[in-house]
C-alpha cells in the first residue's frame, strides 16, 4: 500500500530536521539517484508522477521545468527560484514544511535544480518567517558541510549554489515575476508575460520557479518513482496535498491528505467540524482569494477539477471554516482591505479598483450605500477582473463577487436597514484589517527661484 | 545585409494589414489607420510596461482582453478594438473609469489643459459620468522636485513614464515611485532635488498635468500659442525642438523627434535656458562709445556709419573673433565682409575641426546600434553634447561594450593623450593595456568612436583609427566640437576666401577687431586682442559683457530669433527658424549693410530651404593616413606630492544664456575640484572638505570631491572655476 503522507512520510516517526537524523531516515538517498540519471531522465519522472504546483496555480511541474532551454540552447546560466514566501491568507502549510522537512526541501531543490542543470538556486523567503530561515538556514550549513551543496556535489561533476533571500513584507513578491524583481533588488512589481520566466527570468535568464511544497514532493517522487506517485490521488490531481485548516473549525492545522477527498472528510472528519454547536456557513477553499463554496457543497472534492466545476480553485491549499456568526459584508470588507493594502499599484484596475471596492462595500458595512451600490461593486469586480496585469487584482474580484452571488440577501439587508443585521455580533467585528499604510511622506524642500 | 524581415498579415476591427514581423499591435493599428489609446506605451523607455491597461483589445481566441502595448503582431491574428468590440469598449471605458476616480480634474487651471492626453482619450474613451461618491485621495500640491519642475500627486496616473526615463534612459535613477498601491507615489531619491542634465523630458513624457515646468507653469494656454518647429542651437548636437511662443515671447521649448539625432530627447539647457530672451540687461539698441560721453545709445544708421568709418581706418589689420554660435549665413556675411571687403585674413574661429571625419559620416542614432564604442578625449561627453551620452547609455543597454580613454576612463589615460590612443590603437601591436580594446574593434561589425576634447586635429586622428579598423557603412565616428555650429563657421569661414588666418598671437597693433557674440567676447583671448585694436565692435546680447573696450556694439540676437542654418556635429545642415522678433536688425542685415559699403553683395537674408528633419549628407572624402604622433601612452605615474595635471570642462550649463535663467541656478556646476580616489585619501582630503589649488601666483579655494574614476595624478576642474590657473597645480587642504 502506497503511503498516506508523503511530504511529512519521514518526519512521521522521527525529528529529521538533523542532517543525520534525516540521512538515517532515506534522506539525500533521491539525490544520489537524481545525479545517477540524466537531467532529461528526472524531468520524466515529474511528469510521469503528475505534479502539479502546490503555490496557486496548479501549473504541472515536470512541463514547466522542460519548457526552459538546455544548458547548449541558451548562453546565460539557468536559474531555479524557490517560492517561499507564502502569503495568502490562510495558508501556513510551507512553513511547517520548512520547519520540520527542512533537508527535503534543500534535497528537493538539488534534485529540480539538477534536472534543469541550473547553476545556482535562490530561496525567496517571507521576511516574517525568521525561526523558518533560522531552521533552513542551519539546514543549509550542514549540507554544504557534507559536501550536498556547492561545488561538484557527492562527486558527480554538477554543482550548484544555494543562495536564501528574505523578503520584506509584500505580498505580491510571492506572485513569481514580482518575486524576481524583488530577487533583483528592485521594487516589487510583476512583469508583463509574456517573456515567460522559463525564457527570460532572473537577470533575464532562463529561470523555474516553484513552490516549496512542490519541491518538497519532489525527493519522495523519485523515491517512490513518478508512476507509483501518480496512482496517489485522483485524475489529473495526483499525490498528496498539505491543507491548512483554520477558521471556525475544532481542530485547526496542517493536514496532508491525498487529493480528492472531500471538504466534509477535511473539516468534518478530521478537524472535529464548527466546534460550539454553530452551523456551518461558508467554506473559503483555497485561501483568501478562491470564491466561496456554501454549507451546501461540503461534498465538494479536494481536487483540481472537482474544485473548478464548483467555480472556485484548490489555491493554496488554505482551508478557511466560516461559521453563522459571520458578517459576510465584514468578510468582503477584510479581504478587500487585504488586497487593497497588497496592491502593489503598477496596473490601473488593481490599483483603483481595490480601492474603490473597499469604500464601496464599507458604505455597505455601514449602511451608507444606496441600492445601486451593489450592481455597482460587482461592476467594478468585473471590471478589475480578466483585465490587470497580474492575478492579483483577479484575487481580489473573484471572492468578492461570489460572496455577493452566494450571500446576496445579506449584502441587501445592509441596504434595506441602513446597518449591519448582524448588530456588532459578527464573530468579525473589531477584526477588520490594520489599513493604516505604512508609506514614506514625502517632504518637499527644494526652493523655487521667484 | 540581412534579408527584409517577414510580412505578417493580421486583421485589426476587420480591417486587413500586413506588416514585418515582430511589429507592435499599437503600431500595427496605427498603420490601418486605427488609435489604439495608450498612457504607459512608449517605446523609446524600454520594453513595453503594461501597466495602465488602457490599450486592452479583444483577441479572437483568447478569453481576456489583452494590452495590446504588450504584443506584437503574428500571422492571422484578429484584433478587435473599443470600435467593433463591446469588451474592448467596456475595458477602455472601465480603465479610464479608474483613472480618473482619484483624479483632481482641475483642468481649468493645469497646465496640460488642452493638450492632455487624458483629456483627449477620456473624450474619445471614457465615460460621460462619475459613479463615484467617495472621497478623491489627496496629496499636499504641487511639490518642486527641483526649480526646474513642480508635481502634483493628485494628477499622476502612475504610468511610470517619469520614472522609467529616469532609470532607464538619462540612468540617473532619481525619480522613484514610494508606497504601494493607491498609495503609490512619485518622489525623488531621499527627497533631493532632481538635479540631472536631461530632467525637463519627464515633462514633456508626463500624459497628464502631473509633472509640469515651473519656468512655462501658468504662461500660457494651450489655445493661445503657437509651437514653430525649429532646431536648438545651444550645443553642437542640434536637437530638434518645437519652440512655443505666446504674443510674440518664447514660453517654452519642447522636444521635437528627429530619430537620427535626437531620438525625441532634450537637455535641460536647450529646454530651459530659453528665458534668457527676456534677461533684463538684454541690449536692444546700438550702443557707441562717444569721447567725453561715454557709452551712448545710437540709431542704427549712425552704429552703421561708425563701424563702416572704424573699419576703414584700420585697413588690412583687421581680426575677427567669432563665438561659434552664428549661423552659417552670418558667418557667411562676416568673412566675405573681413576677408573679401576689408582684404583681412585673420580669424579666431572657436572649432576648426577637421573634415577628415567626413568618411565615416553616420548618424547619431547608428551609436544606439554600434557593438563597440569608443570616447577618447579630455572632456566629458555629457557636458560637451549631452545627447550623444544618452545614445552611448542606449547602445551599453543594449549589449555594447561603451570603453572611455582618458583621464577619467575605465581605462586611464593622461589628459591631452588621445591622439597617442587613437595612434596606438591602430598600430599593430598595441600596448598591453589596449591589446583587448583593440581586438574588440576590431572584430567588432559595427562601432562608434567619439572625440570628446578641444583639439581640433582630433577628427583627423580619430579618422586615421576609423581607417585602420575599416569602418564600413553601420558604423560612425564622431568629433564633438566645442560650439554648436563651430563646423558651419569654419567652414564659412573657409569659403569666403583662400588665404590662411594668420595667427593673431604676436602683440603689434590692430586696426580693428570684430567681436561676433558674447561667447567670443568672453574668450581670454579675445580680451586681450581688444587691449591692441584701435577700433573694436562688438555684437552682443547683453551689455555687462559687452562694455569694456568696445567701440560700438550692437544688440546680439539670440538663436530663437534667427533664421539661417546650423550645421551639427555629424555634419548635418538643419534650419534655423526665427520663432519670435529680435529686438532690432539681426547680425545678418548689419553685416550684409556693411558689406555692401565695402563692395561685396551679401544676401541679407536666409536662402536654404526648409527641411522639416533634415537628412545627414554622404560620406565624402577618403580616409587620411595619419602618423602615429610621438605621445605619451595611455599609462602614467600617480601624482607625486599633491602635484596635479589640471583637467578643465566646459560644463553645459554654464555660459551666458544659463546666467540668466533663475531656475538653472542649481543646474551650474559647483565650485568643486575632482580628486582621484587614491590621490585624495593619500592626501586625507575627503569629500566636501575645502582645498586649495595653486599654480605660480594663482590660487583657488575650492571644495574636493572624490571621483573615483579619475585617472590618479588628474584633478578637475569645471572651466568657470579654474579661472587663471595653469595646467598643473598643486592642491593642499585649505
Ligand atoms: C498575487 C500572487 C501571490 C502569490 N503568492 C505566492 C506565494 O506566496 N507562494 C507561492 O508559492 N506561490 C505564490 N503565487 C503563485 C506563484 O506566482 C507561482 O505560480 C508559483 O510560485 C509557482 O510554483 P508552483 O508551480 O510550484 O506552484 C502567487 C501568485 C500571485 C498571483
Ligand atoms: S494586478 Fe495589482 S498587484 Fe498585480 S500588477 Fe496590477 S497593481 Fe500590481
Ligand atoms: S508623474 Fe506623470 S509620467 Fe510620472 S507616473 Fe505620474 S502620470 Fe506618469
Ligand atoms: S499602454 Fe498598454 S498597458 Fe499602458
Amino acid at each position: 500500500m502506497a503511503p498516506r503522507h508523503v511530504v511529512f512520510e519521514l518526519a512521521e516517526s522521527a525529528d529529521v530536521t538533523r542532517l543525520s537524523d534525516y540521512e538515517r531516515a532515506g534522506g539525500y538517498e533521491s539525490l544520489r539517484k537524481a545525479l545517477a540519471m540524466e537531467p532529461a531522465q528526472v524531468i520524466e519522472e515529474l511528469l510521469a508522477s503528475g505534479l502539479r504546483g502546490r503555490g496557486g496555480a496548479g501549473f504541472p511541474m515536470g512541463r514547466k521545468a522542460s519548457f526552459l532551454p538546455k544548458p547548449d540552447q541558451t548562453p546565460k546560466p539557468i536559474y531555479l527560484a524557490v517560492n517561499a514566501d507564502e502569503s495568502e491568507p490562510g495558508t501556513f502549510k510551507d512553513r511547517e514544511i520548512m520547519l520540520r522537512v527542512p533537508h527535503q526541501v534543500i534535497e528537493g531543490i538539488l534534485i529540480s535544480s539538477y534536472a534543469i542543470q541550473a547553476r545556482a538556486a535562490f530561496v525567496y523567503i517571507r521576511g516574517e518567517y525568521l525561526t523558518e530561515y533560522e531552521v533552513l538556514r542551519t539546514a543549509l550549513e550542514e549540507a554544504l558541510d557534507r559536501g550536498l551543496v556547492g561545488a561538484n556535489i557527492l562527486g558527480s561533476g554538477y554543482s550548484v549554489t544555494i543562495v536564501l533571500h528574505r523578503g520584506a513584507g509584500a505580498y505580491i513578491c510571492g506572485e513569481e515575476t514580482g518575486l524576481l524583481e524583488s530577487l533583483e533588488g528592485k521594487r516589487g512589481q510583476p512583469r508583463t508575460k509574456p517573456p515567460f520566466p522559463a525564457i527570460a527570468g532572473l537577470y533575464a535568464a532562463p529561470t523555474l520557479i516553484n513552490n516549496v511544497e512542490t519541491l518538497a514532493t519532489v525527493p519522495r517522487i523519485l523515491a517512490l518513482g513518478g508512476e507509483n506517485y501518480a496512482k496517489l490521488g485522483v485524475e489529473n490531481s495526483s499525490g498528496t496535498r498539505v491543507f491548512s485548516l483554520s477558521g471556525n473549525v475544532a481542530r485547526p492545522g496542517n493536514y496532508e491528505l491525498e487529493l480528492g477527498m472531500s471538504l466534509r472528510d477535511l473539516i468534518v472528519g478530521i478537524g472535529g467540524g464548527v466546534p460550539g454547536g454553530r452551523q456551518l456557513k461558508a467554506v473559503i477553499p483555497g485561501g483568501s482569494s478562491t470564491p466561496v463554496l456554501t454549507a451546501d457543497e461540503l461534498d465538494t472534492r479536494l481536487d483540481f477539477d472537482s474544485m473548478a466545476r464548483a467555480g472556485t480553485m484548490l489555491g493554496s491549499g488554505a482551508v478557511i471554516v466560516i461559521d453563522d456568526r459571520c458578517c459576510m459584508v465584514q468578510l468582503a470588507l477584510r479581504v478587500a482591505q487585504f488586497y487593497r493594502h497588497e496592491s502593489c499599484g503598477k496596473c490601473t484596475p488593481c490599483r483603483e479598483g481595490t480601492r474603490w471596492m473597499v469604500e464601496i462595500i464599507r458604505r455597505i458595512e455601514q449602511g451608507a450605500a444606496g441600492q445601486g451600490e451593489l450592481d455597482l461593486l460587482l461592476n467594478v469586480c468585473d471590471r478589475i477582473l480578466g483585465r490587470c496585469l497580474c492575478p492579483l487584482g483577479d484575487a481580489a474580484a473573484m471572492p468578492v463577487a461570489s460572496y455577493v452571488a452566494k450571500f446576496r440577501s445579506e449584502f441587501q439587508r445592509h441596504i434595506d436597514e441602513g446597518g449591519c443585521p448582524f448588530r456588532g455580533t459578527s464573530s468579525l467585528e473589531g477584526v477588520l484589517a490594520p489599513v493604516d499604510e505604512h508609506h514614506a511622506r514625502a517632504r518637499a524642500r527644494i526652493e523655487v527661484p521667484a | 545585409m540581412s534579408a527584409p524581415p517577414e510580412q505578417v498579415t493580421i486583421t485589426i476591427d476587420d480591417r486587413s494589414v500586413s506588416v514585418p514581423k515582430g511589429t507592435g499591435l499599437v503600431e500595427s493599428a496605427l498603420q490601418a489607420g486605427i488609435e489604439i489609446p495608450v498612457f504607459c506605451y512608449e517605446p523609446r523607455l524600454g520594453p513595453p510596461l503594461g501597466a495602465c491597461r488602457m490599450c486592452l483589445v479583444e483577441i479572437e481566441g483568447l478569453p481576456k482582453l489583452q494590452a495590446a502595448c504588450t504584443l506584437s503582431a503574428q500571422d492571422g491574428m484578429v484584433v478587435r478594438t473599443s470600435a467593433t468590440s463591446a469588451q474592448a469598449a467596456d475595458g477602455q471605458e472601465g480603465v479610464l473609469e479608474f483613472i480618473l476616480l482619484n483624479h483632481p480634474l482641475d483642468c481649468p487651471d493645469c497646465d496640460k489643459g488642452g493638450e492632455c492626453p487624458l483629456q483627449d482619450l477620456t473624450l474619445r474613451y471614457g465615460p460621460g459620468t462619475s459613479r463615484m461618491v467617495v472621497q478623491k485621495r489627496t496629496f499636499d500640491k504641487p511639490i518642486p522636485i527641483s526649480p526646474l519642475i513642480a508635481l502634483d500627486r493628485e494628477r499622476c496616473i502612475l504610468c511610470y513614464r517619469c520614472t522609467r526615463f529616469s532609470e532607464q534612459v538619462a540612468e540617473d535613477g532619481q525619480l522613484v515611485a514610494l508606497n504601494r498601491g493607491a498609495s503609490s507615489i512619485i518622489a525623488t531619491f531621499e527627497d533631493e532635488p532632481y538635479r540631472a542634465h536631461f530632467s525637463g523630458n519627464v515633462i514633456d513624457l508626463c500624459p497628464v498635468g502631473a509633472l509640469t515646468s515651473t519656468v512655462y507653469r501658468f504662461r500660457a494656454r494651450p489655445w493661445e500659442i503657437q509651437n514653430v518647429p525649429t532646431v536648438c542651437a545651444m550645443c553642437p548636437v542640434g536637437c530638434n525642438v518645437w519652440a512655443t511662443t505666446r504674443e510674440g515671447k518664447v514660453a517654452r521649448v519642447l522636444a521635437r523627434n528627429h530619430p537620427e539625432v535626437d531620438g525625441g530627447w532634450l537637455c535641460d539647457k536647450g529646454r530651459f535656458a530659453h528665458d534668457h530672451l527676456r534677461a533684463a540687461d538684454r541690449l536692444t539698441e546700438p550702443i557707441r562709445r562717444i569721447r567725453m560721453r561715454g557709452l551712448v545709445a545710437v540709431p542704427w544708421e549712425e552704429a552703421l556709419d561708425a563701424a563702416d568709418e572704424g573699419l576703414r581706418a584700420a585697413g588690412a589689420s583687421v581680426c575677427v573673433a567669432f563665438s561659434g554660435g552664428e549661423t552659417v549665413e552670418q558667418a557667411d556675411a562676416l568673412s566675405r565682409l573681413v576677408r573679401q571687403g576689408l582684404g583681412a585674413d585673420v580669424a579666431l574661429l572657436p572649432d576648426d575641426p577637421d573634415p577628415a571625419l567626413d568618411a565615416f559620416r553616420a548618424p547619431l542614432a547608428a551609436i544606439r546600434s554600434a557593438n563597440v564604442c569608443l570616447v577618447v578625449g579630455d572632456e566629458p561627453v555629457l557636458e560637451r553634447a549631452p545627447i550623444v551620452d544618452l545614445w552611448l547609455r542606449a547602445a551599453r543597454r543594449g549589449g555594447a561594450e561603451v570603453v572611455t580613454v582618458g583621464p577619467a576612463g575605465a581605462i586611464a589615460a593622461p589628459p591631452g593623450s588621445a591622439a597617442a590612443i587613437c595612434a596606438a590603437l591602430a598600430a599593430s601591436s598595441p600596448p598591453e593595456e589596449l591589446r583587448e580594446l583593440a581586438r574588440d574593434l576590431r572584430e567588432a561589425d559595427r562601432v562608434a568612436l567619439v572625440w570628446s576634447g578641444d583639439d581640433d586635429t582630433g577628427g583627423r586622428h580619430l579618422a586615421g583609427l576609423a581607417a585602420a579598423l575599416e569602418l564600413g557603412e553601420g558604423s560612425g565616428a564622431y568629433f564633438l566640437p566645442r560650439t554648436p555650429n563651430g563646423r558651419g563657421v569654419a567652414q564659412a569661414w573657409r569659403a569666403a576666401g583662400d588665404g590662411r588666418g594668420i595667427d593673431p598671437s604676436g602683440d603689434e597693433a590692430l586696426g580693428a577687431l570684430i567681436v561676433s557674440g558674447d561667447e567670443a567676447l568672453r574668450d581670454t583671448r579675445v580680451v586681450a586682442l581688444a587691449d591692441r585694436a584701435r577700433f573694436v565692435l562688438t555684437t552682443a546680447m547683453f551689455m555687462n559683457e559687452a562694455a569694456g573696450q568696445s567701440h560700438v556694439i550692437l544688440p546680439g540676437t539670440g538663436y530663437l530669433e534667427r533664421d539661417g542654418t546650423v550645421v551639427n556635429l555629424e555634419g548635418r545642415s538643419q534650419r534655423l527658424r526665427r520663432t519670435v522678433e529680435p529686438p532690432g536688425w539681426d547680425e545678418l542685415a548689419f553685416f550684409a549693410q556693411l558689406a555692401r559699403r565695402f563692395g561685396v553683395d551679401v544676401d541679407p537674408w536666409t536662402r536654404a530651404g526648409v527641411d522639416e528633419l533634415a537628412a545627414l549628407p554622404a560620406r565624402s572624402g577618403t580616409a587620411p593616413v595619419v602618423a602615429a604622433p610621438a605621445a605619451r601612452g595611455p599609462q602614467r605615474a600617480a601624482g607625486a606630492g599633491g602635484d596635479f595635471e589640471l583637467v578643465r570642462y566646459r560644463a553645459l550649463f554654464s555660459g551666458a544664456a544659463v546666467e540668466r535663467v533663475p531656475q538653472l541656478a542649481f543646474q551650474r556646476p559647483a565650485a568643486e575640484v575632482e580628486l582621484p580616489g587614491g590621490d585624495a585619501s593619500r592626501l586625507h582630503i575627503a569629500t566636501g572638505e575645502r582645498v586649495v589649488l595653486r599654480s605660480g601666483e594663482v590660487s583657488r579655494e575650492l571644495a574636493a570631491r572624490v571621483n573615483r574614476r579619475l585617472a590618479p595624478g588628474v584633478a578637475r576642474v569645471a572651466e568657470e572655476h579654474a579661472d587663471g590657473l595653469a595646467d598643473s597645480v598643486r592642491i593642499e587642504k585649505a
